[in-house]
């Protein structure tokens, strides 16, 4: 009875983070950026 | 004490075998996603290469072409568009600027790529788009999805909107870094005139209305990094002929390009150090993480079994002390 308690509380978590990745969006991503499509060779890149 | 002990143990071993599995198929595939605002530039070259001079018409070596292609991640749309498609989208707004060896502008194509943030796969929705003609693509473009199998993908090729096999020729190693490489060779195929001419007052009308068509060959070359699904090499074979040109410009057949384009070596060193960051976070998802948990559960397990053990095991026999016989 023990151990299945012990093995329940060790599952406990996983199953909140489950919970969690599946409801909790991830952080936005920021806006668009605001440089353009180039139409010449931007030079070497650093 | 030592009951209490392994049944921590146990709990822990509990939580670490579950989790090892939950992270590689449950949050892997939720979480790793080609952010919707990212921004990229590549500029590849074809060094020699033969143009179209369309001042006297002749088809002339130069010393170099220069692709200048990039990548916009359109937040806004990608946002407009996942509220209808229920799922994560990227919309990508793609330019790809061709000049001639003076930096004048060849050609351009603009696009527009909507795509599965997590799984590459195409989104259809409206403003999908080569050139401002309306497309609707199969398969993948720019982009593997992550964890490239090794097996033909469909690619979508943007001169002639129309998807075709793109093979897998086999695992190389490209600057210490295993890559699986692809090829695909389109044949020579009649393709749209670009809407943008290299030359004030010809439009493409008026080469159509003429009777020029526009053919287009090429061997498409990808080497892809199998984690991120990135390709840190690509290049291009690409040969491109106006055809019944004859009473135009008096020769039935004329090259407007051809070259062999290769990405420019400061674009690869970027790329290559960009993807090996990337592949880092993949791999702690996907392999390190799991596989270290896993290893975890199984010391927990046996070190809870072993401290179980011992607190079962009868004490040792109190010592048995010599009766000394009374005197």
């Amino acid at each position: 009875m023990r151990a299945l308690v012990a093995a329940a509380i060790g599952l406990a978590p996983v199953l909140l983070f489950v919970l969690l990745v599946s409801v909790v969006d991830l952080p936005p991503d920021g806006p668009t950026s605001p440089k353009p499509l180039l139409t010449a060779d931007p030079g070497p890149k650093k | 004490m030592r009951r209490r002990a392994s049944l921590v143990l146990l709990a822990l071993a509990v939580f670490c075998a579950a989790m090892a599995p939950t992270l590689r198929w449950y949050a892997f595939p939720r979480l790793a996603k080609i952010p919707p605002n990212q921004y990229q530039e590549t500029v590849l070259e074809a060094k020699p290469a033969t143009l179209l001079n369309y001042s006297t018409l002749k088809a002339e070596k130069v010393e170099k072409i220069t692709i200048i292609q990039t990548l916009k991640g359109n937040v806004e749309e990608s946002r407009r568009i996942e509220r209808d498609a229920g799922r994560d989208v990227v919309v990508w707004d793609a330019l790809a600027h061709v000049t001639g060896p003076d930096g004048k502008m060849v050609s351009q194509i603009p696009e527009r790529y909507i795509f599965d943030a997590h799984t590459q796969d195409p989104v259809h929705a409206t403003g999908e788009s080569v050139d401002g003609d309306p497309v609707r693509r199969e398969g993948i473009e720019f982009k593997w999805p992550f964890l490239t199998e090794k097996r033909d993908y469909r690619y979508f090729d943007a001169q002639t909107r129309t998807s075709a096999p793109i093979h897998y020729k086999g695992t190389r190693t490209f600057r210490g870094m295993e890559v699986y490489y692809f090829e695909q060779t389109v044949p020579w195929t009649k393709v749209p005139m670009p809407k943008t001419m290299p030359v004030k007052g010809i439009t493409p009308k008026l080469l159509a209305d003429s009777g020029l068509t526009r053919w287009y060959t090429t061997k498409r070359m990808f080497w892809i990094e199998p984690v991120t699904g990135a390709p840190v090499n690509g290049e291009e074979i690409h040969k491109e002929e106006l055809r019944n040109a004859k009473a135009l410009m008096g020769r039935d057949t004329l090259t407007v390009f051809e070259g062999h384009v290769k990405m420019r070596e400061d674009y690869i060193e970027s790329v290559g150090e960009m993807v090996a960051a990337n592949r880092l976070t993949v791999l702690l998802l996907v392999s390190y993480l799991p596989w270290s948990l896993t290893f975890a559960a199984l010391l927990l397990l046996a070190l809870a079994l072993w401290l179980e053990a011992r607190s079962r095991r009868p004490g040792p026999r109190p010592a048995v002390t010599p009766v000394t016989p009374p005197v």
